[in-house]
């Protein structure tokens, strides 16, 4: 086998590689060889085909074949010899023609080599990075807020004993008849509707007019219905209805103590508030870890000084672009772009394709050179997730991540590149840094605003991670 | 007594190509050109004279002998009913010393 290299211009190489004929032919006689072995033709015991008849029926195809193998093969040789990390798929053109395969017998095979190489990554000094990830503790504040919110979705309803007018918090029940124009519509009216006052969920007005009737009580409320409104026949038409009040009760919000606790189900309050607790940590902690990673990213992406493979960029790009176009004609792009051309966007997601393929590129780095990996069972739990997600499917979705192994894949480049960060954020110079849960919400919307540039970024190793 | 018209009968091409039907690729067909013969599917009613003059003619190659064998087709049932393969008649030509018919290119 012999190379020569034609060109190797920034990440860019080319080859031209001649294997000689007689190792080609060799290969061939090899392979003939083997076939015949368990070869089965009429008139012929199995092995027994001699090899001229062999070459003849089979020839012109185990060509082919040896052809596709030995440029593959030469390929990747050359790949090893000369330490080349290619970007993507190698471009093979064959100097030689196709037909050639067949005559080929005495012609030595020879074919040209396109491809881009990995830049040379150098790892940075991961110990260089500072971070501030934020902690924050559920407070006490917090969690009665919580089980506040918990105790009155579970009010009771109790019937208003003295004689009062229905007011905020209470519900009524009612019987209506509305009418559009003097005449009644489908679905205008109905009896033992319940209404909560001050609640929402009617056609604006309609509950605030019902304050202070009394059961028994009949009234007109006139009200007008809302601009997008569902039934279209309806939409803006002012309608009056004729209301007649039938019962009043009020909500009670039960107390938050021990037997609150039984009525959920659980043995006793303290139970109960752990739980809540620990809902609202896992909360904080995951928006904390967000964050770090998102400042852990930036950090890296700075460090990530190399060149991106214009193949990989362009590819990423494409990705992005055919996204942008899409939401764009469906008329729900970004905001922010509408005032700007053509030019200035492919300029700007260029930008960020650019960035998100290097950031890949150097989580993928970091990972090969650290030798993380990702497990089996690691794939296993991402795939249970993923079926957690879809309750009482459960099965179905498994049986879709076993037949479809590219899917089971795709769950492996998050994974990846949550560990690779967690890595780095062994190494790297993290403080901790104890804030109010407000704080730790309120500085998230803050970075949003710096993010935004790069929103997609932290995504990056997500999608991508292409050389793992 | 002269038989000469019998004992090479002038053959047209086109006849020549009924005569030899198929050439037969076997172990046995294999072995046998080692001895320099070649085994072919001839016409049912071809005869040795006729098969002699018609390999001579397309393959341009002189033939010392011609054995033949009429190889009688198999009775086969076909949903209960009897019925009978066609006989099939196969040449073993035996060529001159060191001449060879190659098989494998096919008559051009």
């Amino acid at each position: 086998m012999q190379v020569t290299e034609t060109q190797s211009e920034g990440l860019k190489r080319a080859y031209t590689v001649v294997v000689p004929a007689a190792e080609i032919e060799s290969r061939r006689a090899a392979r003939l060889d083997d076939l015949r072995k368990t070869l089965r033709i009429p008139g012929f015991r199995p092995g027994k085909v001699p090899p001229t008849l062999v070459r003849q029926r089979y020839g012109s195809a185990v060509a082919a074949e040896v052809l596709e193998q030995s440029v593959s093969e030469a390929t990747q040789q050359m790949m090893t010899e000369r330490n080349l990390r290619p970007a993507l798929q190698p471009k093979v053109d064959l100097v030689s023609s196709e037909t050639a395969a067949d005559a080929a017998a005495a012609a030595d095979l020879e074919f040209k080599v396109e491809m881009e190489v990995l830049p040379d990554i150098t790892v940075p000094d991961l110990k260089s990075i500072s971070l501030t990830r934020l902690k924050a503790e559920a407070g006490d504040e917090a969690i009665d807020r919580a089980l506040q919110e918990l105790a009155r979705r579970q009010r009771t309803l109790e019937d208003v004993t003295e004689d009062r007018g229905a007011a905020e918090g209470d519900v009524v029940t009612i019987d209506y008849e509305g009418k559009v124009d003097d005449v009644a519509f489908p679905g205008g009216t109905g009896t033992g509707l319940d209404v909560e006052i001050g609640g929402s969920g009617f056609i604006p007005g309609f509950a605030e007019q019902l304050v202070g009737i009394r059961p028994e009580e009949s009234r007109t409320l006139n009200v007008t219905f809302p601009e997008d409104y569902g039934e279209a026949t309806l939409a803006g038409k002012p309608a009056s209805f004729a209301v007649t009040a039938r019962r009043l009760r009020r909500g009670v919000v039960p107390a938050v103590d021990e037997s609150f606790a039984e009525k959920l189900g659980f043995e006793s309050f303290a139970e109960v508030r752990g739980l809540i607790a620990q809902q609202i940590q896992r909360e904080y902690d995951q928006l904390a870890r967000l964050k770090v990673k998102r400042a852990l990213l930036d950090a890296l992406a700075e460090r990530a000084d190399f060149t991106a493979p214009e193949g990989l960029v362009e590819a990423e790009f494409a990705q992005i672009w055919g996204r942008i176009s899409a939401e764009r004609a469906s008329g729900q792009g970004d905001s922010e772009d509408a005032g700007k051309d053509d030019e200035t966007l492919r300029a700007e997601y260029r930008a960020i394709a650019d960035r998100r393929v290097r950031l890949g590129l150097l989580l993928a780095e970091i990972g090969r050179s650290s030798g993380v990996t990702v497990q089996q069972e690691e794939l296993l739990r991402a795939m249970r997730a993923e079926a957690g997600r879809y309750p009482g499917q459960e099965t179905k979705v498994m049986e879709f991540f076993r037949s479809n192994p590219q899917a089971v894949e795709s769950l492996r480049g998050p994974i990846y590149e949550d560990k690779v960060v967690d890595y780095v954020l062994e190494l790297a110079d993290v403080t901790d840094r104890t804030v109010t849960p407000e704080e730790l919400a309120r500085s998230d919307d803050e970075g949003a605003e710096t993010a935004a540039a790069a929103a997609p970024a932290p995504a990056a190793g997500e999608g991508d991670a292409p050389a793992a | 007594m002269n038989t000469t018209a019998a004992k090479r009968p002038t053959l047209s091409r086109e006849s020549m190509y009924q005569i030899i039907r198929s050439p037969v690729v076997t172990e046995k067909a294999t072995m046998l050109t080692e001895k320099h013969q070649v085994v072919f599917r001839v016409a049912i009613d071809a005869s040795k004279p006729e098969i002699k003059a018609a390999v001579e003619g397309l393959f341009s190659v002189n033939v010392t002998a011609v054995n033949t064998v009429v190889q009688k087709g198999k009775t086969k049932r076909v949903r209960g009913r009897p019925g009978r393969r066609s006989d099939v008649k196969k040449a073993y030509v035996t060529l001159k010393e060191g001449q060879t018919i190659d098989l494998t290119t096919g008559l051009s």
